[in-house]
C-alpha cells in the first residue's frame, strides 16, 4: 500500500464534511495533470484571441481597436492565471473515505459536495487511465450505481491505491451486495 | 454477423419446424393450465403480426401508388405513362415481396419462457438472441394498440432494470396468451412456482379494482392542464400583435402553438382515459387508454420512489398526479414512455392515500393520513416535518416554509414548493447514494441541500435549503437508515419464504 501518496485529510475542513471523519487525500500528481491540460488549453485559446492582433498585423485591418487586440489575450492570461491559482486547492480538496457501510467523497473549496456511496449499491467499477495519468501514475476511478445521479468520480488516485480500491470495493460490494 | 449463431441456432431451428405448427395450435386451443416451456420447446407470435406492426408501411405505399393513379385517372390520362398491365404487376410484385418479408419475420421471430428465462429469438438475416432472467423483472405491460385490438391481439412488454433502454417485447400474442404469460413471469418473479402437484401450473392471481377515475374527471383534467394555458396565451399574444400590426401573418403565426395546445390536450384525454388502479398478489396493475390500451403490472418492491404533485391549476379542483421511479421505465424522454411513470393521472386526497397505501402498505407512522397530509399542504412543522430556516428566506421567499423533509421508519418524505407543489416519497431501502451540497450563496446563510439518488425516472429526490446542522445529521442518519433497511429487505423474490399470499383484505387494509 503506498502511504507515502496517501496523507490524511487535517486542514481545509469544509462546513459540510460530517464529523469524526478523516479523509485521505488523492495524488498532488493530479494538479500537475490539472495543469498541463490547462495549460495546453490555455495555449489554444490564446492563440485564438490573438487573431485581431494578428489581422492587423498581417493584414493591415487598422481599423480593429487596441482594446480588443490587447485586452482579449489580457483577459485569457488572467483567467488562466486564475484557474492554475485554483486547480492546486481544488485537488486538495479532494478526498475519500471508507467507512463501514459506504465509501465518502468529498469534492469543491467554494461548491462542496459530499457524496456517501454505500458499497452494497455500486454495480460496478471502472478505473480509467489517460496516456498523461500513466506518465504520472494516477487513476481515475469512476463507482457507478444504479442511479444516474451518482456522479461518484474519483480523480487522481494513485494507481496501486486504485486496485487497492477497486479491489476492496468490489469485494465488500459483493458482501453487502442489496438489488435494486 | 448473419450466420454467427452457430450450431445451437441450427438445431433450435429445425426442431421447431418439424413439431411446433402441433404444439402450438393445442397451446392456443387450451385455455386452462399453462406450463412453462423446457429448452427446447419454442413458441412463434401470433402469424399477422408483422401486418399489425407493418401497417403504416402498406398504407403509406397504398397512398403514394394509390394517389398517383387517381391524380392521372382525374386528368383523363388513364393510368398515365404507365400501361395497366405494368401497375398491376407492380402491385403484385409488392404485394409478394412484403408478404414474404412478413412471413419470413414471422418465422424467425420464436420465444420461450422457462423457470428461469425469457428468451426471444428474432431477425432474418441480423439475428438477435435476446435472454432475460426472470426474477430481475421490474414491471410487466400488455400494451394493445389499436390495430392489435381489432385482432384481439395484444404485445407483452417486460422491462429489466436497465432504464427502458432494452424493453422485452414480445408482439404480438393473443390477449389471453399474454395474459397468461405476464402471470407465470410474474408467478416465478415472486418465488411461488413450487406446487408439488403440478409444478409448471399457472394461475393468474385475481385482482381486484381499486381506484377508478370517470371519464368526465378525465376531461375536466385534460382541460385544466397546460394546453388550454398555451391556447389562450398564444391567443392572446396574437390579437396583442394584430392590433399593433394589422396584419394578419400574427395569426397563423400562433397556429403551431395552437395546434400544440391541443395535441396537449387530445394526448391527455387519449392516453389517462378509463384509468384504473387494482391490486393483486402479482403488485399493483394499472389500466388505461382509450384508442390504446395498456395493462400495467407493477410487482411490490419495484417502486423505487413516488412523487405526489399538484399545480396550480389542479390546487382548484383539489387534484394530484402520482409518478412512480421504476428501475425499468426509464427516463421521461418520449411521452409515450413518460406515461408509463404515472400511477395516478388525477386523483383526490382519498384516493391518492389509497393508492400510496397500495405500494408502502408499511408507511411507518402510526397516523400516515395526517403525515401525507402535512406533506401535500403544509407550511411549517406539523407532524414531525422539519422545514427550511428562517435564513433561507432570502432564496426561498415563499416557499421556505414549505421545503421540508420527514424521516419516517420506512421512508424518507420530501416536500417543496408553494405554487407547483410536490412530495417525494423514497424507502429507505431503495435508496442509492446520498450526497450534500452547499454553495457560496447557500453557505453564506448557512443551508445545504440533500440529495437522494435513486434509480432514472421523471423523480430526484431532493431536501432543498436546509439548516447546516439538521442537514449534516440527516446525511448521517440517512445513510444508517439507509444500511439497515437493506440488510432486512435484501431479496429479490418478494413472496419467496414469506407468509402465504396476502389476501386483498390484508393488502388494502381495511
Amino acid at each position: 500500500m503506498p502511504e507515502k501518496s496517501v496523507r490524511s485529510f487535517r486542514k481545509r475542513r469544509s462546513a459540510i464534511d460530517p464529523a469524526n471523519v478523516t479523509f485521505l487525500h488523492v495524488s498532488d500528481k493530479l494538479s500537475v495533470a490539472r495543469l498541463v491540460v490547462g495549460g495546453i488549453s490555455a495555449l489554444f485559446y490564446l492563440a485564438i484571441a490573438c487573431i485581431p492582433l494578428a489581422l492587423r498585423k498581417f493584414a493591415n485591418m487598422t481599423f480593429i481597436p487596441d482594446i480588443v487586440i490587447w485586452g482579449l489575450p489580457a483577459f485569457v492570461l488572467l483567467i488562466t492565471l486564475w484557474v492554475f491559482l485554483l486547480i492546486p486547492r481544488q485537488v486538495r480538496a479532494i478526498g475519500y473515505a471508507e467507512r463501514n457501510e459506504d465509501l465518502l467523497i468529498r469534492t469543491g473549496i467554494i461548491f462542496h459536495k459530499v457524496m456517501v456511496v454505500p458499497y452494497g449499491r455500486m454495480q460496478y467499477i471502472d478505473v480509467t487511465m489517460g496516456p498523461l495519468e500513466r506518465m504520472l501514475g494516477i487513476s481515475t476511478l469512476h463507482l457507478h450505481t444504479a442511479s444516474p445521479g451518482t456522479n461518484a468520480k474519483l480523480y487522481g488516485v494513485p494507481s496501486a491505491e486504485a486496485d487497492r480500491l477497486r479491489e476492496q470495493l468490489s469485494a465488500r460490494g459483493e458482501a453487502k451486495l442489496a438489488g435494486l | 454477423m448473419p450466420d454467427g449463431q452457430g450450431p445451437a441456432e441450427q438445431a433450435g431451428a429445425e426442431q421447431p419446424a418439424t413439431e411446433q405448427p402441433a404444439a402450438g395450435a393445442q397451446h392456443f386451443d387450451a385455455p386452462a393450465g399453462f406450463t412453462t416451456d423446457s429448452a427446447d420447446s419454442w413458441h412463434r407470435v401470433h402469424p399477422i403480426s408483422p401486418l399489425v406492426k407493418g401497417w403504416i408501411a402498406i398504407v403509406a405505399v397504398v397512398f403514394i401508388f394509390g394517389r398517383n393513379a387517381l391524380e392521372s385517372s382525374f386528368r383523363g390520362e388513364g393510368t398515365g405513362d404507365i400501361p395497366p398491365l405494368f401497375l398491376g404487376l407492380g402491385i403484385g410484385a409488392l404485394v409478394i415481396v412484403l408478404g414474404v418479408g412478413f412471413y419470413l419475420s414471422w418465422l424467425f421471430t420464436r420465444y420461450q419462457v422457462t423457470d428461469r428465462e425469457v428468451r426471444l429469438n428474432t431477425g432474418v438475416i441480423f439475428k438477435q438472441q435476446r435472454h432475460a432472467r426472470i426474477d430481475r423483472v421490474q414491471a410487466i405491460d400488455v400494451v394493445q394498440p389499436l390495430l392489435a385490438r381489432v385482432f384481439g391481439l395484444a404485445e407483452l412488454k417486460f422491462d429489466v432494470a436497465d432504464a427502458g433502454k432494452s424493453a422485452f417485447k414480445l408482439s404480438y400474442l393473443r390477449l389471453s396468451e399474454a395474459k397468461r404469460l405476464r402471470a407465470a413471469i410474474l408467478a416465478r418473479a415472486a418465488g411461488v412456482s413450487v406446487d408439488p402437484q403440478s409444478p409448471h401450473e399457472v394461475i393468474e392471481a385475481p385482482e381486484r379494482e381499486v381506484v377508478s377515475i370517470g371519464a368526465g374527471r378525465i376531461i375536466a383534467a385534460a382541460f385544466v392542464s397546460s394546453g388550454p394555458v398555451i391556447f389562450i396565451l398564444s391567443l392572446g399574444a396574437a390579437a396583442y400583435i394584430y392590433h399593433l400590426t394589422q396584419s394578419m401573418a400574427a395569426i397563423f403565426a400562433m397556429l403551431p402553438a395552437v395546434i400544440g395546445a391541443f395535441s396537449i390536450v387530445w394526448q391527455r384525454l387519449v392516453t389517462d382515459f378509463n384509468f384504473k388502479v387494482a391490486i393483486s398478489a402479482d403488485g399493483v396493475r394499472l389500466h388505461y387508454g382509450m384508442l390504446e390500451t395498456r395493462s400495467q403490472t407493477i410487482p411490490p418492491g419495484r417502486v423505487q420512489a413516488v412523487g405526489i404533485s399538484q399545480g396550480p391549476l389542479q390546487r382548484i379542483f383539489g387534484w394530484y398526479k402520482v409518478n412512480v421511479n421504476v428501475a425499468g421505465f426509464g427516463d421521461a424522454t418520449n411521452a409515450k414512455e413518460s406515461n408509463r411513470s404515472v400511477i395516478l393521472p388525477v386523483g383526490k386526497l382519498p384516493e391518492v392515500m389509497t393508492v400510496l397505501q397500495l405500494i408502502f402498505p408499511d408507511p411507518g407512522v402510526e397516523n400516515p393520513f395526517e403525515v401525507f397530509e402535512a406533506g401535500l399542504k403544509g407550511p411549517g412543522n406539523r407532524q414531525g416535518f422539519v422545514h427550511s430556516p428562517r435564513s433561507a428566506i432570502f432564496i426561498d421567499p415563499l416557499s421556505w416554509r414549505y421545503n421540508a423533509f420527514r424521516a419516517t421508519k420506512t421512508a424518507l418524505l420530501c416536500r417543496h414548493g408553494i405554487i407547483f407543489r410536490r412530495l417525494e416519497v423514497v424507502p429507505h431501502e431503495r435508496t442509492q447514494s446520498l450526497s450534500l451540497y452547499q454553495g457560496p450563496l447557500m453557505a453564506m446563510f448557512g443551508l445545504v441541500d440533500f440529495q437522494l439518488h435513486s434509480t432514472v425516472g421523471p423523480l430526484r429526490p431532493t431536501v432543498r435549503h436546509m439548516a447546516l446542522k439538521t442537514g449534516l445529521e440527516l446525511f448521517d442518519e440517512q445513510a444508517e437508515r439507509a444500511a439497515t433497511a437493506r440488510r432486512i429487505h435484501n431479496k429479490e423474490h418478494w413472496l419467496e419464504n414469506s407468509a402465504p399470499v396476502p389476501s386483498q383484505e390484508q393488502i388494502h387494509g381495511e
